[in-house]
């Protein structure tokens, strides 16, 4: 009879040690909500009142050790100059789209976070983002942005901007330039080579181990020490061209698939013959094992390579004669604005302190990011007044061509890359990639890979947020 | 189980006190065990049967479908069957493999050499190495233009290979990359040979035989609980493989490597179609279920265990 007492008594012990265990679980995970419920009533008089109670915003973002470092300081500084408002901020180094996903499962949402653009449409449409179209007249920086930057799921109806704004580029190592006698690559979108010019222009900078370039009779492919140019495979290295060759995706609506247009087989085969025909640029493969871009030029593995703008955050530490040039055009010059935004969660309880932290935390005068060559503003006197353009591009980072290379190629020529529109877009992209690879290894031509693609595409088609 | 067995007098109901004490601390011992299993694993699973019969995508409602999910996966879905055969294509490959190459490393460090153990830490070291580490180090090594792989085909004069990334040769590169990952395996087999009982090999000795002929009708046979215990443990984890793709690949190149489990993790989380990874991991699990049973009936067709007859 004792013995099975102690049993008992023991098999109570862990129930209770299990449900004790759960309820510490929840409450970490309640406490944020419960208190902010407590919260909301006094929130909705601050509104009116001007003695405010503390609120506290949590705030998840991605990006490197030093992009973390300068979001850590932005928060301070809202603190600071925001006494009643303390941001959590949570650094997410890993798989972000897996972490916000299960906290959207679970109810346990952030109140500001960056997000992929094809999660943050959909979930705009979906009404669990915050619709910030009330809040334009309040936040005139928030309404003078540039135009392509907004993510729009329906036609008026935003759900904020990119964190910040990028647009691919190129960049160069100068002195390969001058030491093969060839004109450096312009800076402004009007005079943008043409195709046949940069082809040239790239084989005049590739070089075999005999110091043979590719325009020699001599050249051996085998055996490439410098190539002319690198291009990333992913569609920010190949939907300029598109665009710039009159060329897209889909039809106008989004409803049909259209990359197996004559103009989009033009630009794939031109990009795949850079690799195999003329071999001016490394293979998808030779690519996938080469550093980033600053270390390809500065080690003198290649001597142009289109990347993002971001990129140039990477050159502060490259001690190179670099500068930077606007895309190679087909018919019109074009690049694209790409990005992905920072929504306001719909589940959030205090929007008007969430929408202050959101004009806040990429607000070029509180962010070193901008200066540093990793982040375009957004607002459009950035690109407009002189003024302002001097406060982030006036230093070391920023090369000498920027202002007219970067900046008015943006406002003049960048169009929104297929993300801030398209359905479905993050279901697309995977198929186009895994197609595209045959492309990039030489399997297939461009015109069978696109003719083929159409058959994986075209079900995924559910038109554009704009078409709403 | 077997020496509760051998307690309990056949027949009588009644435990006697020990014997009673020793099961209540024995079900007390296992409940953490036990409980985890109903909690963490039983409720996830039921809960993955119901949502794939849903349409769930994270953050938008849920509505009852049917059999809808299965229906697209087997009928419409081309990266389902792709992934199914991607991955039945690796663990074709990597099962027989790792197999073979592990009873072979087993066999060989049941020898009397000198320095045994330290070959036995060197074959099981790479199982301590974390998958992320081991894949980057594989990364290099598969590299076309300076991995070691490349130059030792090179400096032996065949063509080079561009491994992981060609389409063709994906596959194989990882296979070839599992066999590196056998020390869990060879230590099993190892603990097996060493429970081969010697009265039978000098039964070989005493009537002429060979090594050969000690391999083929000692060790073997004796070995056959521990290949099919391996066995099983092998086709179970290799249609579960998942790091190589996330870390190495992607999927790539052309979906070349999109692993069942794999795909299964971007429906869910890159494309938030929740229901319909649950469906793909019943699907999973009701495929490695079948391969389990199966190999488990063909068990009593080869499989002996000594003082028993082969049944």
């Amino acid at each position: 009879m004792k013995k099975r007492r102690i049993w008992v008594v023991l098999l109570l012990a862990l129930c209770l040690a299990l449900v004790a265990a759960a309820c510490g679980n929840n409450n970490t995970s309640t406490t944020n909500t419960s208190n902010t419920v407590k919260d909301d009533a006094a929130v909705k008089e601050t509104v009116t009142e001007p003695s405010k109670d503390p609120v506290t915003l949590s705030f998840m973002y991605w990006g490197s050790a030093f992009e973390k470092e300068a979001v850590e300081k932005m928060i301070k500084a809202f603190e600071a100059s925001h006494p009643h408002i303390k941001i959590k901020g949570e650094h997410v180094p890993g798989d972000f789209t897996t972490k916000i996903n299960t906290l959207m499962a679970t109810n346990e949402l952030p109140d500001v976070s960056y997000l992929g653009e094809g999660l943050a449409l959909k979930w705009g449409a979906e009404g669990k983002v915050l619709d910030m179209t009330p809040y334009m007249d309040l936040y005139p920086a928030l309404a003078n942005r540039l135009p392509q930057t907004y993510y729009n799921y329906a036609p008026g109806k935003t759900i904020g901007t990119n964190t910040a704004a990028e647009i691919i580029t190129m960049y160069y190592n100068k002195d390969l330039f001058t030491e093969g006698g060839v004109e450096l690559p312009p800076t402004d979108g009007a005079s943008a080579w043409t195709w046949e010019q940069f082809l040239e222009t790239a084989m005049k900078l590739t070089k075999d181990n005999k110091g043979n370039t590719a325009i020699d009779a001599a050249f051996d492919p085998e055996n490439i020490v410098q190539y002319g140019i690198s291009f990333p495979t992913w569609w920010g290295g190949w939907y300029p061209f598109l665009l710039s060759n009159g060329a897209d995706l889909t039809n106008e609506d989004g409803t049909k698939y259209a990359m197996n247009s004559p103009e989009s087989i033009e630009v794939f085969q031109k990009l795949q013959d850079l690799m195999y025909k003329y071999h001016v640029a490394p293979t998808a493969t030779q690519q996938q094992n080469m550093p980033a871009t600053n270390v390809r030029l500065q080690t003198k593995k290649v001597a142009m390579a289109i990347d993002g703008q971001w990129a140039l955050l990477d050159f502060a530490s490259t001690k190179m004669n670099f500068g930077m040039g606007v895309l190679p055009k087909f018919k019109e010059p074009k690049t694209i604005i790409l990005g992905a935004p920072t929504v306001i969660f719909s589940s959030t309880k205090h929007p008007e302190e969430a929408m202050e932290f959101y004009v806040y935390h990429n607000n070029p005068e509180q962010v070193d990011l901008f200066k540093q060559g990793l982040w375009m503003p957004l607002e459009e006197k950035y690109y407009t007044e002189q003024d302002a353009i001097d406060s982030w591009i006036n230093n070391e980072a920023h090369p000498a061509e920027y202002k007219e290379a970067v900046i008015d190629y943006t406002v003049k020529y960048a169009e929104q890359s297929p993300s801030y529109d398209l359905k479905n877009f993050a279901e697309i992209d995977p198929k186009i990639g895994a197609a595209l690879d045959k492309l990039w290894t030489n399997k297939e031509p461009a015109e069978k890979v696109l003719n083929d693609l159409e058959k994986e595409v075209q079900p995924l088609l559910q038109g554009k947020y704009s078409n709403e | 189980m077997n020496r509760a067995m051998t307690k309990l007098p056949p027949g009588k109901m009644r435990l006697s006190g020990v014997a009673r004490m020793e099961r209540n601390w024995g079900i007390l011992f296992a409940l953490p065990a036990i409980l985890g299993f109903f909690i963490f694993v039983l409720g996830p699973i039921i809960a993955a049967l119901v949502f794939s019969l849903t349409n769930w995508s994270i953050g938008s409602d849920m509505e009852f479908i049917g059999l809808d999910n299965y229906r697209t996966m087997v009928a419409e879905d081309t990266l389902f069957t792709k992934s199914l055969f991607v991955t039945v294509y690796y663990a074709l490959g990597s099962v027989p493999l790792g197999i073979v190459i592990s009873f072979a490393v087993a066999m060989l460090l049941n020898q009397k050499v000198r320095g045994l153990s330290i070959f036995r830490t060197i074959y099981y070291l790479p199982v301590l190495v974390p998958t992320i580490a081991n894949s980057m180090l594989w990364l290099w090594l598969f590299n076309p233009d300076f991995g070691l792989l490349n130059s030792i085909l090179d400096s032996a004069g065949l063509p080079k290979s561009q491994w992981i990334y060609d389409e063709g040769t994906a596959i194989p590169s990882l296979i070839l990359m599992s066999t590196w990952g056998i020390g869990n395996a060879a230590v099993i087999f190892l603990a097996g040979l060493q429970g081969v009982p010697g009265h039978l090999y000098e039964a070989v000795e005493i009537d002429g035989g060979g090594a050969l002929r000690k391999f083929w009708h000692v060790t073997l046979p004796s070995m056959t609980p521990t290949i099919f215990f391996n066995l099983v443990m092998m086709i179970i984890g290799t249609l579960q493989v998942f790091d190589q793709a996330y870390v190495m690949t992607n999927g790539g190149p052309n979906n070349a490597t999109l692993f069942y489990i794999f795909y299964l993790y971007r429906k869910a989380f890159t494309e938030t179609h929740m229901a319909y990874a649950s469906a793909m991991a019943w699907v999973l699990f009701l495929i490695i279920m079948a391969l389990t049973a199966l190999v488990f009936r063909s068990s009593r067709f080869w499989v002996y265990y000594e003082g028993e007859g082969r049944s």
